[in-house]
């Protein structure tokens, strides 16, 4: 009963750290119609396990749809073990995407933990020839978490890498950067850890730079038919999947997230 | 051959279409031609009052299946009509329209309101939904049962669908009754009340606390159950429960169902009632029955 489902085939699908997958998939079809922090709803294979699709951000959709993608569940471990010519069902492009900065800013910070950077590339592909000063900021775990962030660099962004035990980069979180950047004219963009985005929109708001924060939640149907995926904001729930994943990050309400009111 | 199948006076061109809360029309996404194809549509539950609905993480997948609880979210009565009715009336498919409420009175209200309404094929009573902080559902005491169908059933003229719990010890004694009290048909079943715990920080993974399991995991009991209460009510049955494809959707047909009802699987396949639509012909053909009427409870025994 959807438009946009079809099925592709893989190009390739390569592992880029320990935990993180780096995958092609030839759909040439809905390349055009992409924009930087749209997800696709993927259906790993024809089993009941796992029963559910997964969406993913797309990292990049230039030559082919491009997915990073980490290990965490039973769908990107079986995803993982996808090859070369094998199909893919996918719904997609699904969400909302980023918006261009506002007119005026100078300076873009793109603040990301773990799999969080992955729609920022597609992004920094628009952004990059409108003469900003990008900064991208990525926290990781631990060097596990951090694989080449290049592609970002030809996206002339400067990157700043930190780790939470200290392995590669700073030792701390991402935040610790935060005193060494120009926030004047700045917009703000992150996707990550709701701990990290928590405390971006606290910055953010105390300093009184706008931004774009991109959610991730469970989601069961990704087209806005279930209400699984909902999250707490200012003008009440919203749907991670129809009316983001992009949100405007002041307008997030953390505090009201995964409580349980009942018992 | 003919697919056609009644419920009360209601005729629907064939047996097929999508439960309460699974379906959403939403006109970027959807192809109206595929919709056109169903059965009947049935539309997410509607309060008199707007519901915000339950805290996140709404939804956890589960061995076969999902848990949920949602909440019954929606922005009341007023608004589907003046909103969203006229859309789902646009698609041209027979809609049934999901009620529920806390008390009475307020169902009552809200029959009244889709009273004026027009485009209302039939209401489905949600006497069932497992994530509302009722200490126990209608449709577990046959008594509350009979009391609120025959109060809405003087209500409104439009016919009447009960959708039961599973969640009870014996569903023939709660289908009975509603029956008894002038109910046109019985949707079969809603989700089995369900938890899942993170092991790890010791807590539901659940904001409500507590859900309600659909998808295959629960397909075969509710086959059970909608065989027992077909071989003991006269008014046609509506099955639902794991409904994955076009075989499944044929074990609730010949357990005694006169619809089925696709629901958790439109989430992971969006194209699940039409398949199972064409799989259902498909059998028919196969097997030479030429109206859907003769596989209806056509179970052999021994």
């Amino acid at each position: 009963m959807i438009k946009s489902q079809n099925t592709y085939k893989i190009i390739s699908n390569k592992q880029v750290s320990e935990k993180f997958f780096h995958i092609c998939i030839d759909a040439k079809s809905i390349l055009k119609k992409i924009k930087p922090g749209q997800f696709v709803h993927v259906k790993i294979d024809d089993t009941l396990t796992p029963f559910l699709r997964r969406p993913f951000s797309i990292h990049r959709a230039d030559s082919c749809l491009e997915i990073l993608y980490e290990i965490l569940g039973e769908g990107t471990k079986k995803l993982a073990k996808k090859k070369k010519g094998d199909s893919l069902d996918i719904i997609g492009p699904l969400g909302n995407n980023f918006s261009a900065p506002p007119e005026g800013t100078k300076n873009i910070t793109i603040v990301t933990g773990g799999v969080g950077v992955a729609p920022f590339l597609a992004l920094t592909d628009i952004l990059k020839n409108k003469k900003y000063n990008i900064t991208l900021l990525y926290g990781g775990r631990n060097s596990d978490y951090v694989f080449s962030l290049k592609s970002f660099l030809k996206n002339k962004c400067k990157v700043f890498i930190s780790t939470d035990d200290g392995s590669v980069g700073v030792h701390g979180r991402v935040d610790k950067f935060f005193k060494n950047i120009s926030f004047e004219d700045a917009f703000i963009y992150t996707c990550g850890p709701e701990p990290m985005i928590k405390e971006v929109q606290k910055f953010a708001v105390k300093n009184k730079i706008k931004g774009e924060a991109s959610l991730e939640e469970v989601m069961a149907c990704g087209i806005g038919a279930c209400l699984g995926c909902a999250t707490k904001t200012k003008d009440g729930f919203k749907l991670v999947c129809y009316d983001g994943p992009v949100f405007d990050l002041e307008k997030l309400d953390f505090n009201a997230n995964g409580k349980c009111k009942c018992k | 051959m003919n697919l056609k199948v009644k419920i009360g006076k209601l005729k629907f061109s064939n047996p097929v279409t999508v439960a309460s809360g699974t379906f959403s029309y939403m006109k970027e996404y959807s192809s109206i031609a595929e919709i056109k194809k169903l059965g009947a549509v049935v539309a997410k539950t509607i309060t008199l009052n707007a519901r915000e609905g339950n805290p996140s993480p709404r939804i956890v997948e589960t061995a076969a299946g999902m848990v949920n609880a949602i909440g019954i979210e929606n922005r009341g009565a007023d608004y589907f009509i003046e909103t969203k009715l006229p859309e789902l009336k646009k698609l041209g498919v027979p809609l049934v329209v999901s009620v529920s409420a806390k008390e009475d009175k307020e169902l009552i209200s809200l029959v009244k309101k889709l009273n004026k309404a027009k485009g209302i094929a039939a209401i489905e009573l949600n006497l069932s939904c497992p994530n509302l902080k009722h200490k126990t559902l209608v449709a577990q005491d046959k008594y509350a049962t009979y009391r609120v169908i025959k109060a809405v059933k003087k209500a409104t003229k439009l016919p009447i669908i009960a959708k039961l719990s599973p969640n009870v010890t014996d569903i023939v004694l709660i289908a009975k009754s509603a029956e008894r009290a002038g109910a046109d048909a019985l949707s079969l079943v809603n989700t089995f009340s369900a938890m899942v715990i993170d092991i790890d920080k010791r807590k539901s993974k659940i904001g409500n606390f507590t859900g309600g399991l659909s998808g295959p995991a629960i397909k075969p009991i509710a086959v059970k159950m909608v065989y027992d209460v077909a071989q003991t009510v006269k008014i046609p049955i509506i099955a639902m429960g794991g409904i994955m494809n076009a075989d499944d959707a044929l074990e609730f047909i010949i357990a005694g169902a006169s619809m089925v009802a696709v629901g958790t699987a439109n989430f992971v396949n969006p194209s699940a009632p039409k398949e199972i639509l064409a799989g259902i012909k498909s059998y028919m053909k196969k097997n030479k029955i030429r109206d859907i009427k003769k596989l209806i409870g056509s179970i052999k025994k021994g």
